[in-house]
């Protein structure tokens, strides 16, 4: 059930590496940093909101900045199921990379 | 705008409140700006502003308003239409997704006929106070000059030159005057220059030639990016060139560079390189790319203009200065072919027809007539087509409209939800309108030869204009089911007898309003054809010459010309060459002619100056030019033209005027031959089109020369398969020649084709209307045709229970719409045929608009509504009738 794409896994691993600074602009701005491709800020709102219905990360209104003209960010964080799952996805993948003797 | 200027657009800003759902609006409206801000430091405003605009609209998707229907806990009762309204448009989608189609499309094309015309009527009016700006133009023989001539012709001093200017700015009512020539005119030699600067060697076409820069400033001001227009024009040999040559020369960082205070060799004469302007926009009648500021214009005349002071008026001026003529022009009025001097507003300029050597092809109001009324009857259509979905889609909803008014839903809440229905859909097509324009718009520029900015979509009056369309668009199609059903008792919403028979009401009126689009569909299909027809007729139409195989070339002076005729001819492939007179021309000034001995005075006559090269070369008949071969050096001949109207006047046969006296300008007094210049006709020449064929056979009076004295252009005929290496070959010898101009050469089939440029724009551009006609037209038919399928279920199911086919019913339905067809084929006959042929009065030579071509469209437009009506109705025809008769 607890399925999750790519862009998912993506921007749930971003959030963890974020501490208490993943909400929408930030987050995509990591996400061209690290993945090295644009991507828009409305894409990565509708990951989020889909992340957090899967209950894999939970969200408070945080501080107000001047440039966002005064308005808050909506702060996300893992919870722990989040962080479960995502170690799960790890293994998993360590398992499978154990699996393989030489790429090249 | 208010406080910090670093606002995203307010519009866009506005929009994103509008619809996205209110507890998400703080933190997706934060991020946004927050990216806007960080986006205008580093990339500029108009980029951040730009993806703001880009992520607003991704923004509009489900998940931001989401969560509306939970969060929004105000207006149950608006809530509840909007539910039921997305419900019903999900119902019946394949009805909508026609609707929305057809309203689409409909309104795209309509948006972008609007900004056509936009583009072509505001011409020039981005100019400041353009309604005090006026342009000189001189009426000389039966012609209009839209230059006015220098005091003393070709070679005089600037100081001279800018005469006629002095004379204006002395009046009081002038604030200011001045003249330009650009080389891209006809009088203006349309040269291509290299211009070296710093060891580099750029090429660059389009220079306008100034001597009046000040003037020429205040009257048509540019906005300066570098430099000054005191420095650009204060004193002579400067160059100011546009923003986008600054790119192509010095790249995009040119601002980074110190460009200014160059110096710049043209033509082994240097300029000083003294400003940067911005580009000149696309819809003004004048075009440059670089402006050389040089005391004299190299020019016989140049284009004058003059700016009045605030409420003064034209008409005296002009009273005055053909008063006061021959002090700027001596001698003026003693020319009897001088026949006064014009002014013509700014803003006109683009609309003055059968004028000599205007500066840009001029509107043809006839295509921007036809254009504005197609647009029209489009938005007639999309919002008929639109209006009759509509009322079908309501018609059996009144169960539903029965239960609320039983749950005490008043009259006017019936009618309020159902137009909150009809304009929510129409705005559905808002973004879908927005985004296909905003994809088609660079290509139609492209066609259309004109430059749309696309951004003027989102501009708030475009915007404006079309919420506008939309929104009347939903209230049309949502008003008469509103009233209807409103105003309906609760019981005969319930009661089946009293049905709302939209079905027969609106019988006659739909039926007319589908057969008009049928007119239409057949009209455009046939225009579509006969434009085809006449274009395919002239490129076939014989012209008296040879055009394959053609190529021409500028040339400087005859002595180049003969050292390269002789390099050339030495090449194998090389058939003929020759010095100037290449066919293919837009009309130039005329001359008047006579015969010695008779009285009347033609004004018709175009002069020609050929070689015998360029006879041969474009393989033209000329008997007398034999007498080239046996070393005559100059024959003068006339066409059979210009041969049969004087012979007419003398009562002779044509080859009776050979050897007699021919005069031209037969009014000049000078000492030699008294009137006019003598000349004996040595034969007559085949008529050969050298003007464009949308001018009759114009009478030519012809030199030809076995060796050219003078030559600026230069034709070959080659007889190659390999293009390629000839024209390298060419380009080898041209160059040893020649260093310094840039060889440029052209095909003669491709100039002769450029002449009707404008009538193959149209002929797309008709296709393209076709075809969004052919489209909706279609769409209503198959919305139309599947509604009456649907509310005529049970009568079709009894006609099958009493022994009617499938077949049987295919063909009842067919009938009706078959019928349609054919009167608009009717009605489309004599009305495409009449238009056709105003079209073809632009031809001296044109095609017969045939009948049968619309009979074919009509045949066509038949068979696509045989084929829509069959495929819309096969369901209802295939109903058991069982299923259809056991329901109540």
């Amino acid at each position: 059930m607890q399925g999750l794409g790519y862009l998912e896994e993506t921007v749930l691993l971003l959030i963890l590496s974020m501490d208490d600074e993943a909400y929408g602009f930030s987050v995509s701005e990591a996400y061209k940093k690290h993945a090295g491709k644009s991507i828009s800020i409305s894409a990565i709102h509708s990951v989020m909101s889909r992340l957090e219905k899967k209950g894999l990360i939970k969200s408070h209104m945080g501080g107000a900045t001047a440039e966002r003209g005064g308005r808050r960010k909506r702060i996300f964080e893992a919870t722990a199921q989040g962080k479960e799952v995502i170690t799960e996805i790890k293994v998993s993948r360590q398992k499978l990379w154990s699996l393989i003797a030489d790429l090249s | 705008m208010k406080g910090s200027t670093n606002q995203p657009p307010r519009w866009a800003n506005k929009f994103l409140i509008w619809f996205v759902a209110e507890d998400l609006i703080e933190e997706i409206q934060g991020d946004l700006h927050e990216a806007h801000f960080h986006r205008s430091q580093e990339i500029g405003r108009l980029q951040a502003d730009r993806l703001f605009i880009a992520d607003v609209f991704r923004f509009f998707k489900p998940y931001a308003f989401e969560k509306y229907s939970r969060a929004k806990q105000f207006l149950p009762m608006f809530n509840n239409y909007f539910k039921i309204a997305f419900r019903n448009i999900l119902h019946r989608k394949s009805f909508t997704a026609i609707n929305l189609v057809g309203l689409t499309f409909g309104i795209a094309t309509v948006m972008l006929i609007g900004f056509y015309l936009q583009n072509e009527l505001t011409y020039d009016q981005s100019t400041p106070e353009y309604d005090r700006i006026h342009r000189l133009h001189n009426h000389y023989r039966d012609q209009v000059y839209t230059c006015m001539q220098f005091s003393k012709y070709f070679d005089t001093e600037g100081k001279d030159q800018v005469n006629l200017l002095n004379w204006l700015k002395g009046n009081e009512e002038v604030e200011t005057a001045c003249h330009f020539v650009p080389s891209n005119s006809q009088i203006g030699g349309g040269d291509k220059y290299y211009v070296e600067t710093d060891g580099e060697q750029f090429l660059a076409e389009k220079v306008l030639y100034t001597n009046t820069g000040m003037d020429f400033q205040t009257v048509f001001p540019k906005q300066f990016l570098a430099g000054s227009p005191e420095s650009a024009f204060t004193g002579f040999d400067k160059v100011t060139i546009t923003e986008k040559l600054a790119k192509q020369w010095f790249g995009s960082d040119w601002q980074t560079r110190d460009i200014l205070g160059r110096n710049l060799t043209i033509r082994d004469e240097n300029y000083e390189l003294a400003g940067v302007i911005a580009n000149i926009p696309d819809n003004v009648h004048y075009e440059f790319d670089w402006i050389i500021h040089q005391e004299t214009i190299p020019s016989w005349a140049g284009y004058t203009y003059f700016k009045l002071k605030p409420n003064a008026l034209a008409e005296p001026l002009l009273a005055r200065l053909n008063q006061d003529v021959n002090k700027v022009y001596p001698g003026y009025t003693e020319d009897i072919l001088n026949k006064g001097i014009l002014s013509v507003p700014l803003a006109d300029i683009h609309f003055t027809n059968d004028t000599l050597y205007e500066l840009k092809p001029i509107a043809n109001q006839a295509y921007l007539t036809t254009f504005g009324i197609v647009g029209l009857i489009i938005l007639l259509i999309i919002l008929t087509n639109y209006t009759n979905l509509s009322i079908a889609m309501y018609a059996d909803r009144q169960k539903e409209l029965g239960m609320r008014k039983v749950m005490g839903a008043r009259s006017k809440d019936i009618s309020l939800q159902l137009l909150i229905e009809a304009i929510l859909l129409a705005m559905f097509c808002l973004p879908l309108v927005v985004l296909i324009l905003y994809e088609v718009i660079p290509h139609f520029n492209e066609l259309m030869q004109i430059n749309i900015d696309r951004n003027l979509l989102f501009s708030g009056s475009s915007i404006l204009i079309l919420i506008g369309v939309l929104v009347l668009t939903g209230i049309l199609s949502g008003l008469y089911p509103a009233l209807a059903y409103g105003s309906r008792s609760m019981l005969g919403l319930f009661g089946k007898s009293k049905k709302i028979n939209l079905n027969h009401r609106h019988y006659n009126f739909r039926n007319a309003l589908l057969t008009a689009q049928f007119i239409l569909v057949i009209g455009l299909l046939s225009l579509t054809f006969f434009i085809q027809q006449q274009i395919d007729f002239i490129s076939n139409k014989d012209l008296g010459y040879q055009k394959d195989g053609i190529v021409y070339f500028e040339i400087d002076g005859a002595e180049k010309y003969k050292e390269l005729e002789n390099a050339l001819l030495q090449l194998p492939e090389i058939e003929a060459v020759g010095a100037n007179g290449v066919p293919g021309s837009v009309m130039y000034n005329q001359m008047t002619y006579k015969m010695k001995g008779t009285d009347v005075t033609f004004s018709d006559g175009t002069q020609q100056y050929l070689t015998l090269g360029t006879v041969k070369a474009l393989g033209i008949k000329c008997d007398a030019c034999e007498l080239l071969e046996k070393g005559k050096e100059k024959i003068f001949v006339l066409n059979q033209t210009a041969a049969e109207k004087l012979a007419k006047i003398k009562g002779v046969e044509p080859k009776d005027l050979i050897n007699e006296t021919f005069i031209s300008e037969p009014e000049w007094e000078n000492e030699e031959f008294g009137y006019g210049i003598h000349q004996n006709i040595d034969g007559i020449i085949d008529d050969y089109k050298f003007f464009s064929l949308k001018y009759p056979n114009q009478s030519l009076i012809v030199e030809i020369v076995s060796k050219p004295s003078w030559a600026y252009e230069m034709i070959v005929r080659s007889n190659t398969d390999n293009w390629q290496a000839t024209m390298q070959k060419i380009e080898n010898e041209y160059e040893k020649i020649e260093t310094a101009r840039p060889f440029d050469y052209a095909f003669l089939e491709d100039r002769i084709n450029d002449l009707y440029l404008e009538e193959r724009r149209s002929g797309t551009l008709m296709k393209g209307l076709s075809l969004v006609a052919l489209i909706l037209a279609m769409m209503g038919l198959a919305g139309i045709v599947s509604y009456i399928a649907y509310s005529r279920q049970k009568e079709i199911g009894i006609r099958k229970v009493l022994g009617a086919s499938v077949g049987d019913i295919l063909v009842n339905f067919n009938k009706q719409f078959s019928y349609m067809t054919l009167l608009a084929t009717i009605i489309a006959l004599p009305t495409s045929i009449y238009l056709a042929s105003k079209w073809l009065e632009g031809f001296a030579f044109q095609i017969e608009p045939q009948f049968w071509v619309v009979l074919l469209a009509g045949f066509a437009a038949l068979i696509l509504v045989v084929f829509v009506v069959t495929i819309q109705a096969r369901w209802a025809a295939r109903q058991h009738p069982i299923d259809v008769l056991k329901v109540d």
